[in-house]
């Protein structure tokens, strides 16, 4: 299943009689449902084998063509992304990195016949403290474990025909108390478990969040992942991949915002032309623009460098996750004001956008919130800036070049931190040195290479009290600063090893211009004065990839 | 393992990390137990990890990110630690 062959089956999301358009979306958002249409195009096309890697039957070889598939059903519902598909990626994770082979080959199964596995890590009392969690499942009498206790806004806890489980398995203070359970609904017998009533939510309407509530439910005796107390050292390991995936997912969201908008900018006259013409507009549509631009370099790189330096992801996959939310929520907003009372109309023409940003907020909270993610990177950061943080082993080219080969996606090879490296960040340097790089570029890398100096230096002098959740929130201001560095690599990177091979649009050093002038912003540094020119390519841009129905990404293909 | 800046298998190692589990602690080096779990002094996972970036730091070594989560107290962990350094240092041919 290509990306492209997908986005075929949805069909045109502005076509009213579309069974998966725009208008049936909504409806179903109304109802609080599950989008019906869409959930039986996804088990046509068999989605699940997206989340199955190839040895197990599936079609996951490559995290850059899951996220390309996932992105078109995000770009057509937050909701069904999420519901359909992601919620189970983020329990199968789990599974592929910790379970054994009866466990790996069950798990395999289960999706590749249609069916879900809800990730049961979430308790509402703990948040993202999931070392905090309640949860127990210690032996009973017979030796057998026995779950007590809860699990709360879980994605299909009801429906889910399997639920991996975050428990404590050990009374034990310190870090090897914990263990994922991967448990089959069916073998729960029903007086020890009880389905809580449905979580009702003001976005994401069509995802069933639910919850559980066990007591003194025995679970089969094979049911632990792995050794048992490894728990939080697979969660930070896994969830290395959701945490990069994800994100770029959702990136799909901010494609349909942004063909919305377009759609409304080229329909609307006001004062006598079009209200695209207006240079304010133009600004807002190119910025948003870029912003996306920005978060398809980032997660893209992300997602290829686990293929490719997977012992450097417990810096990417956190970054990524805190500064893609960032950007996607903001530029979300900053387009509402352009559709004006139109984005507050729940039907009609535009009446997908509102939807749209009521979805996207948990791409902030969701998962491992974005204050979380910054509390991953930040006790990183001084072993980093006492090192040669700058001029390490940088990633090898493939890392930047779109759609090129990949090594296998290995599962056993991430790590809970980077052991002091970090490749991307001598890649800065290194673009910095590279020939044939317009003025502009090179003046506003300078400018990111600068800040990333003072980055240093404050990350060498940071206090040992700053490295856990007591951290200062000026503290916990440079993992945001280290993202938006990343960022900015990435994007130069991607623009260097693709300008000779992936077409006109990317050649044009343009849009990096525009990409680093909006980090420079993110890095409260002045990017200097905005040039029309710039705003009304981009903004032409994105008009013409509305009018051509394509892809809003580094490639306009879907 | 090369690099490293002292001799390991001197007391110094128990001493040095007791050091570094004061400076994480924020407390002065006697008032910390080497018997007791580090998560005693407040020391949660975060800084076992720095922890271990630590040793790897001074001695040079290689060391799974989680050996302070398996080692949690300073004499688990210099053990450990002076395990790995002598198994490195034994000619090859004598196994």
């Amino acid at each position: 299943m290509t990306a492209t062959e997908l986005a075929r089956r949805l069909g045109d999301p502005w076509d009213t009689a579309n069974p998966a358009g725009h208008t049936a979306v909504l409806a179903a958002d109304e109802r609080g449902e599950p989008f019906g249409a869409g959930e039986q195009i996804l088990d046509a096309i068999g989605l699940n084998a997206e989340f199955v890697p190839a040895d197990l039957g599936g079609r996951l070889a490559r995290l850059d063509d899951l996220i390309r598939v996932m992105r078109q059903v995000f770009r057509r519902d937050p909701a069904l992304g999420l519901g359909y598909g992601a919620s189970s990626l983020i329990a199968a994770v789990n599974v592929w990195t910790a379970g054994d082979g009866r466990q790996r080959r069950r798990a395999a199964d289960l999706l590749l016949g249609g069916g879900r596995i809800a990730a049961g890590y979430h308790e509402l009392a703990h948040g993202n403290d999931f070392a905090g969690s309640a949860l127990s499942a210690y032996a009973g009498p017979d030796g057998r474990r026995r779950l007590d206790g809860r699990k709360e806004v879980i994605a299909n806890a009801a429906r889910a025909e399997a639920l991996v489980l975050f428990a404590r398995t050990s009374a034990s203070p310190g870090s090897r108390s914990h263990s994922q359970l991967l448990v089959e609904r069916a073998d729960l017998p029903a007086a020890g478990c009880r389905d809580l009533p449905r979580f009702l939510t003001s976005g994401m309407r069509g995802v069933l969040l639910g919850g559980l509530a066990f007591r003194d439910c025995p679970v089969p005796a094979d049911a632990v992942l792995g050794e048992p107390g490894r728990g939080i050292e697979t969660a930070l390991r896994s969830f290395q991949i959701t945490r990069t995936a994800l994100p770029a997912m959702a990136v799909g969201v901010l494609e349909a915002g942004l063909d919305a908008t377009a759609r409304f900018t080229d329909a609307r006259v006001l004062y006598g032309r079009p209200l695209g013409d207006m240079p304010l507009i133009r600004s807002v549509l190119a910025d948003a623009y870029a912003d996306l631009l920005i978060c398809d370099c980032l997660g893209l790189v992300a997602a290829r460098s686990a293929h490719l330096v997977p012992d450097q992801m417990s810096l990417y996959a956190s970054a990524v996750k805190y500064f893609v939310a960032t950007l996607l929520t903001d530029a979300m907003y900053e387009l509402s004001r352009v559709l004006g009372a139109q984005f507050y109309i729940r039907d009609g023409e535009y009446g997908i956008f509102q939807k749209l940003l009521r979805d996207l907020p948990p791409a902030g909270f969701g998962h491992a919130a974005r204050a979380a993610c910054l509390g991953t990177v930040l006790p990183q950061l001084p072993r980093l800036a006492r090192r040669a943080w700058r001029a390490g082993d940088v990633p090898p080219v493939e890392t930047y070049r779109l759609g090129g080969s990949l090594p296998p996606l290995s599962f056993d090879r991430l790590t809970v931190t980077s052991g002091g490296r970090d490749g991307h960040s001598a890649a800065l340097t290194l673009a910095l040195d590279a020939p044939d790089v317009p003025a502009e570029v090179r003046r506003l890398l300078h400018i990111v290479a600068v800040e990333f100096d003072a980055l240093v230096r404050e990350c060498a002098a940071l206090p040992p009290g700053d490295l856990s959740v007591d951290a200062r929130p000026e503290a916990l201001d440079l993992p945001a600063r280290y993202a938006a560095v990343l960022a900015a690599t990435a994007c130069v990177n991607v623009w260097l090893h693709n300008r000779d091979r992936g077409g006109e649009f990317l050649a044009d050093p343009r849009w990096v211009v525009a990409a680093l002038r909006r980090i420079v912003i993110r890095l409260r540094r002045d990017p200097g004065p905005r040039s029309r020119d710039q705003d009304r390519v981009l903004a032409a841009e994105a008009l013409a990839r509305h009018h051509r129905n394509s892809g809003f990404g580094l490639s306009d293909e879907r | 393992m090369n690099g490293s800046e002292s001799d390991p298998l001197e007391p110094g190692l128990g001493h040095w990390l007791r050091e570094r589990v004061a400076h994480y602690a924020q407390r002065e080096p006697a008032e910390i137990d080497p018997s007791a779990n580090l998560t005693s002094y407040g020391l949660d996972s975060v800084y076992a990890l720095s922890l271990c970036g630590d040793i790897e730091d001074r001695l040079g070594l290689v060391l799974e990110p989680t050996v302070a989560w398996d080692h949690p107290t300073i004499e688990a962990l210099a053990a450990h630690v002076e395990g790995m350094l002598t198994d490195a240092r034994r000619p090859q041919d004598a196994g």
